[in-house]
């Protein structure tokens, strides 16, 4: 049986009520959904009360799910939509409340797991942690279009037509919007190596 | 080739999806501009798809389970739909209004012949409207979603 289909089962035996198959329907998707709204919205707290609320919010309209969307287009329209309407609520409360420098309002840092990376020589990992560090922080400062889109093309790999489903936007969109946040990025990352004296050191040594 | 068509059609080479690749590389060989360009669109390319993934909390499912036995009962009354409604019903008078005043009046002061086309049009421009100020509003309306 493959994924759609178990996928299909497993929301009809959710709908009928049956709480061990929307247990499983979070196993399937919590991770993902985690890992998307924490880059969306960048802190760990807002994270988590979000894939929360998605699930709920799923819970609650499980009865009009009427599987026209696959399960995962349908969670991650869900997750994308509190996502803006969270960045919005904070923009007005940013621009209403304070704008002074350098006050964190982002909470705790996230205990995050970072899986182990296997590189030839210290050199290049320590590039590939600021490399990392700097297309983090590009993404960041993506706007919410762009944001949406590559995050869920590069990172959660869906695929044009899943993302202008999620989306409703023609597929596109999707592609310029990819590409103007791709070339966002790497204006960054090549600002960064131009500059970067790890990065000279690390040609140099090739 | 020039710089910014380079640009372009960079993605689609990173990701091998160029079809003819002879004068992108010609372009290559011979701009150190975009030879720069390229290394770091690769290097963004290879960071983007190898990103620290993030697990959700081990607690999760526990704390949606007691959201969802503390959320009020899905209402059956959907008032936002409700809302739209209402809202709609005055500009639909009008609608009924402006037809059957045209109607009333002679041929050449109605904007067109046929008043079920003129009833469709002010409709199609109604829904445009949708009563929301921005489109992405109307959309998370159309999707269900609601604040």
């Amino acid at each position: 049986m493959d994924t759609l289909s178990i996928e299909a089962r497993l929301v009809e035996r959710a709908k009928a009520q049956d709480e061990a198959a929307f247990e499983q329907i979070m196993r399937l998707y919590a991770d993902r959904l985690y890992n998307y709204i924490l880059r969306m919205v960048g802190n760990a707290t807002d994270a988590e009360d979000l894939v929360q609320e998605t699930f709920l919010r799923a819970y609650q309209g499980l009865p009009q799910f009427d599987g026209r969307a696959s399960l995962g287009t349908w969670l991650y329209r869900i997750a994308t939509n509190l996502c803006i309407d969270h960045q919005r609520r904070r923009a007005r409360r940013v621009q209403t409340v304070s704008y002074s420098e350098g006050e964190d309002e982002e909470g705790e840092p996230a205990a995050w797991d970072f899986p182990d990376q296997q590189t030839p020589n210290p050199l290049e990992a320590a590039l590939n942690r600021e490399l990392e560090a700097v297309v983090e922080d590009a993404i960041d400062k993506l706007s919410p279009k762009l944001k949406t889109v590559l995050l869920l093309y590069d990172v959660e790999e869906l695929s044009y037509e899943e993302i202008a489903r999620v989306l409703g936007i023609p597929i596109g969109t999707v592609k310029s919007r990819l590409n103007h946040a791709r070339t966002q990025i790497q204006k960054a990352v090549a600002a960064y190596l131009d500059d970067a004296p790890l990065s000279a050191q690390a040609r140099g040594i090739k | 080739m020039r710089c910014e068509h380079f640009e372009r059609q960079m993605w689609a080479y990173i990701e091998g999806q160029l079809p003819d690749v002879r004068a992108f590389e010609a372009h290559l060989r011979a701009c150190p501009r975009c030879q720069r360009q390229l290394a770091a669109a690769q290097a963004t390319y290879r960071i983007l798809h190898a990103l620290p993934r993030h697990r959700a909390p081990a607690n999760l499912s526990e704390q949606v389970r007691r959201r969802i036995a503390a959320a009020p009962a899905r209402p059956r009354f959907d008032w936002a739909r409700m809302w739209r409604r209402v809202a709609l019903a005055p500009a639909l008078g009008v609608v009924v209004a402006a037809v059957w005043w045209g109607w009333q009046t002679p041929p050449h002061t109605i904007a067109t012949d046929d008043p079920t086309e003129a009833l469709v049009e002010l409709h199609e421009q109604l829904e445009v409207a949708d009563w929301s100020p921005s489109p992405t509003l109307s959309y998370f309306i159309s999707t269900g979603y609601t604040r």
